[in-house]
């Protein structure tokens, strides 16, 4: 009985042993076969981490960010923004011109190009693209914004558009549309719906390849692109739900380009081999959005929002009373462009310039004297009164941000200082966003993405952009409405003079510099990283100091190139046999080895 | 002892062969009671048959109310949240309001509240969960196509840390207060104590990002055929991160009943005879106490795999893996609310049906229940 119970135990470990062989040999065999599947041509993949949401990759309908990046690498526009400044520079057309008023816009095309399955690309196909999205509701979802004041388009020739707009508009109407192709899409039975997931045809510099979901989005090299074709065959973006894992993988080697990275991360990050990081100017603004008193189109107030900040006094000591250099270098540490208004500095042209008179800096005194002038007088605990009424503001804030909540306890002491109680009132982002869509809130972290043109964002500016009576279609960015800025925002609109417009735009800026409905705090850095051992010739927009990921344009990307051989031989990615022997063996002894080493000296004991 | 257990199965089989007659009668709350007890076919079993017939009726009655609950739940509490997933895509992106209308009536947002829910149920009755906002596919759809790698991963997990769990609980119990019982019962209890983001999230810096011996994320390499011997191997390492973290953390619970299971039965009299009879300790726990003490513990069991799945959440977002709870987290920040419905009532009708699979095993495994 002894010797089949030893003899079975034997048998059982026997049959562990060799398990655990099989496991560490087969899993020791295998990264040696992936690698050689893989290496063929690995060095002209760029493979960059993302966790983006995709819906399709229909430019008609998808709105999401990975979707719309990756559409400007797939459909060239009209006409493009640059690398070096994001202004209007070529694209399908090489020249544009406009009448007098700004109403009919011709555009001359490029002769000769084609999408990349070979076939022409013409006037045709704009005309095709622009008439699909507005006549059809279904296609304007993701841009119909951006043809709502088109009235009709024509094609005099192949290389000819026309577009007549409704009412003039001085900022050029071929931008950031993406084209495609009629002889492909006129043949699709609901192009709305269609999810357009593989082998795209396109005229951009690379084409989808292939998708799936939460797994890996590729991308191919089109041959047929105008610039001429790019130096790499694929982008390939692979999904890490985590941001954290996104590090993991690049100082693994596992992808070659990461962004939108946290301070911490990015310095964790910088010492890294073959790791180069970038700390690009963007294109974003984040602020403190005031209350000024949010109404409805005719006026109606509504929401919850202290009567004292409608006093454009309380609102201008609240700037006053903010350290925003301190801040942008403790919460921010340093990765934010000092900022004026809300068009970012990266737009050189259009942003409000730091000399301008009305910009104010942080000014204790001036802010108390603001707060006196409007009648608010220090009560005993030092938090200002009127009419018996204490001055007690709530500053609604994302929990999840940890720049928000930083800014939140920065912010309560300054406040205090001037005599205002601030409260944070740290919530989830839904609750947030829920909250400021029905004007609760006193003040709220705020932040948007700004396109090249500052059209848009002066627009959701304006009365107009407030809800209507119902609480519907409000666009506004802070509920601000002056009928000055009205005026300003509507020159600029029509303006074709640019540097009349600039004047215009800058004007607008100071008005709403000087009325306070928010104050722009910085202008927050990318924070990006690749693999310079296996890629170089990123190209960044604005070029000097700029961003490679989610820029206006496809610039970023297309320039890469292999890095020389001899770089890239030291990478990482697979392990030899060894690691794996190891890495049964920590498996083992983490989980159940040291339990059975006691175990077998216990047992000899009740042998006895 | 044994014969009653031998012809226990052979009722028991027929009240079951009637089921499914009793199945729907089930559904007519006046039947099941006159059903038991009026048809007492066998006169050593009718308090026996009728009694299973009504435990299992009462346990079915009990699932149903519950997934009527879900399915309530399901749609109320999501739309309860803050947050307006058409405000929210239109946040941070220039939309006209009539784009933003466009979007409102093709989510069926611009609908009465009243006529969505009614939408959703008569939608669940016919196995339409809807379509998903981001996805712009059927939520039932993404959901087969989501479950198969989250059931290799939490298979997988599972039988590890049940087998781990119940050998090193039945050892620890053996030999209890022993340097070794200490050592796995404390070991295991600080790891079911560690936050599984945080040890998901060290395993990946040690082993993925320093180290460098395994992928950081993901299921499989793209492009690589998951068919393939390569491809196979690819998968297996993909998954061995995440998978010790499951199993790290919830083997635990395993381990504490098996060894708290097996202390029960280890001063039952059977076991000195058995001794008696000649048999090693080995012997003794092996052939008599363990099976004993397993009868408990399959249930908890069978009640925690339902938990296993919904404890995947953490672990598929940690290591991005393709599945069912990395399409819940995303979903939460959508909101994509037809998603975030769908997953609910699956999660959930996945939890009561083991339930209900764990009381009626319970039934069938424990004499003393029968018999109760």
């Amino acid at each position: 009985m002894f010797v089949r119970h030893k003899l079975r135990r034997r048998l059982g470990k026997y049959l562990a042993g060799v398990a655990a062989m099989a496991l560490v040999t087969g899993v020791a065999t295998a990264p040696a076969q992936a690698e050689t599947t893989e290496a063929a041509d690995d060095s002209k993949v760029l493979r960059i981490a993302t966790d983006g949401f995709i819906d399709s990759f229909n430019p008609f309908t998808s709105f999401y960010l990975l979707p719309t990046n990756s559409f400007r690498y797939m459909y060239e526009n009209l006409v493009n923004n640059s690398a070096e400044d994001a202004q209007v520079t070529e694209g399908l057309a090489t020249e544009w011109d406009t009448d007098s008023a700004g109403k009919v816009w011709t555009y001359k095309m490029r002769p000769d190009m084609k999408w990349s399955d070979d076939e022409p690309l013409t006037s045709k196909d704009v005309a095709w693209t622009y008439n699909q999205m507005m006549e059809k509701d279904e296609l304007s979802v993701a841009n119909g914004g951006l043809v709502e004041n088109f009235d009709k388009v024509e094609t005099p020739d192949d290389q000819t558009v026309v577009i007549t707009l409704k009412k003039p508009q001085s900022n050029n109407p071929g931008q950031e549309i993406p084209v495609v192709p009629e002889h492909v899409w006129s043949k699709i039975d609901k192009p709305g719906v269609f999810k357009n997931d593989k082998k795209s045809v396109g005229s951009g510099p690379f084409q989808l390849e292939s998708y799936e979901a939460n797994k890996s989005v590729t991308l191919k090299a089109n041959p047929n692109f105008w610039r001429g074709a790019p130096k790499i065959d694929e982008i390939q973006y692979r999904y890490y739900t985590n941001s954290d894992a996104q590090v993991q993988a690049i100082r693994s080697g596992e992808v070659d380009f990461i962004t939108g990275l946290t301070p911490e991360q990015f310095k964790a990050i910088e010492g890294a081999d073959n790791v180069e990081t970038n700390v690009g100017n963007g294109r974003r603004f984040q602020g403190i959005s005031i209350n000024p008193g949010v109404a409805d189109a005719k006026n109606n107030e509504f929401g919850t929002g202290n009567k004292a900040l409608k006093d454009k006094k309380v609102r201008q000591a609240i700037r006053a009373g903010i350290d925003v250099d301190t801040l942008r270098k403790q919460v921010m540490q340093d990765y934010a462009q000092p900022a004026t208004s809300f068009i970012p500095s990266v737009y050189e042209k259009w942003a409000l310039p730091a000399d301008n008179p009305v910009v104010s800096g942080f000014d204790v005194d001036k802010a108390k004297k603001l707060l006196d002038e409007a009648g608010w007088k220090e009560g005993s605990d030092g938090i200002r009164e009127k009419d018996g009424k204490k001055l007690e503001l709530r500053f609604l804030t994302d929990s999840d941000a940890t720049v928000e909540q930083n800014t939140a306890k920065f912010l309560e002491p300054w406040m205090k200082d001037i005599g205002i109680k601030l409260k944070n009132e740290a919530s989830d982002v839904d609750t947030v966003s829920e909250r400021t869509t029905k004007g609760d809130y006193d003040m709220y972290y705020s932040g948007w993405s700004i396109n090249p043109d500052p059209d848009y964002q002066l627009g959701i500016n304006t009365c107009d952009s407030r809800p209507d009576a119902d609480g519907n279609g409000g666009t506004s960015q802070d509920g601000y409405c002056n009928k000055e800025f009205d005026k300003l925002y509507k020159a600029q609109h029509t303006e074709l003079d640019e540097k009349k417009r600039v004047d215009l735009v800058h004007q607008a800026l100071a008005q709403h510099y000087e009325d306070t409905p928010s104050v722009t705090l910085w202008y927050p850095n990318q924070l990006e990283a690749y693999r310079s051992d296996r890629f170089t010739g990123f190209t960044k927009q604005p070029t000097d100091g700029g961003i490679i990921a989610n820029q206006v344009g496809y610039w970023g990307y297309s320039s890469v190139e292999p890095a020389k051989a001899d770089d890239a031989s030291g990478q990482g990615g697979g392990m030899g046999a060894g690691g794996w022997i190891g890495i049964a063996v920590a498996a083992i002894v983490v989980i159940g080895g040291g339990g059975f080493l006691l175990n077998r000296r216990k047992k000899s004991e009740d042998r006895e | 002892m044994t014969t009653p257990t031998h012809s226990y199965p052979g009722p028991a089989g027929g009240p079951g062969g009637g089921d499914p007659a009793g199945g729907p009668g089930g559904a007519d709350p006046g039947a099941p009671d006159l059903l038991g007890p009026g048809q007492p076919r066998d006169m050593d079993e009718p308090p026996k048959g009728g009694s299973f017939l009504g435990y299992l009726l009462r346990k079915l009655g009990g699932a149903l109310t519950s997934m009527i609950l879900v399915v309530v739940l399901g749609f109320f509490a999501f739309r309860m949240l803050p947050g307006d997933p058409v405000l929210k895509i239109a946040k941070e992106r220039p939309m006209s309001p009539a784009q933003i209308a466009e979007l409102r009536s093709q989510y069926g947002l611009d609908k009465p509240v009243i006529v969505q829910f009614w939408d959703y149920l008569v939608g669940i009755f016919t196995g339409d969960l809807g379509e998903s906002y981001v996805y712009r596919k059927p939520v039932s759809a993404l959901i087969v196509d989501y479950l198969g790698p989250t059931l290799l991963l939490t298979a997988t997990a599972a039988v590890i840390a049940i087998g781990l769990g119940l050998w090193l609980g039945q050892l620890s119990a053996w030999r209890r207060n022993s340097l070794f019982d200490k050592v796995a019962s404390s070991t295991s209890l600080v790891f079911w104590s560690v936050p599984t983001f945080w040890l998901g999230l060290i395993l990946l810096m040690i082993f993925g990002g320093t180290l460098q011996w395994l992928p950081t994320g993901g299921m499989i390499t793209p492009g690589l055929d998951p068919w393939s011997f390569a491809g196979i191997i690819d998968v297996i390492k993909h998954l061995i991160l995440p998978v010790i973290t499951m199993v790290a953390v919830v083997y635990a619970q395993f381990l504490m009943v098996m060894r708290a299971s097996l202390i029960e039965e280890m001063s039952e009299d059977y076991l000195t005879t058995a001794r008696a009879k000649g048999l090693t300790e080995d012997e003794v726990r092996k052939k008599h106490a363990v099976p004993n003490a397993l009868l408990p513990t399959v249930t908890v069991v069978f009640m925690h795999i339902g938990g296993l799945i919904a404890g995947a959440v953490t672990v598929e977002a940690v290591f991005s893996w393709p599945g069912l709870g990395k399409l819940t987290f995303e979903a939460i920040s959508g909101p994509d609310l037809p998603l975030l419905q769908g997953t609910f009532v699956v999660f959930s009708a996945i939890i009561i049906v083991m339930n209900l699979a764990a009381d009626i095993v319970y039934r069938f495994l424990d004499p003393r229940v029968r018999r109760a």
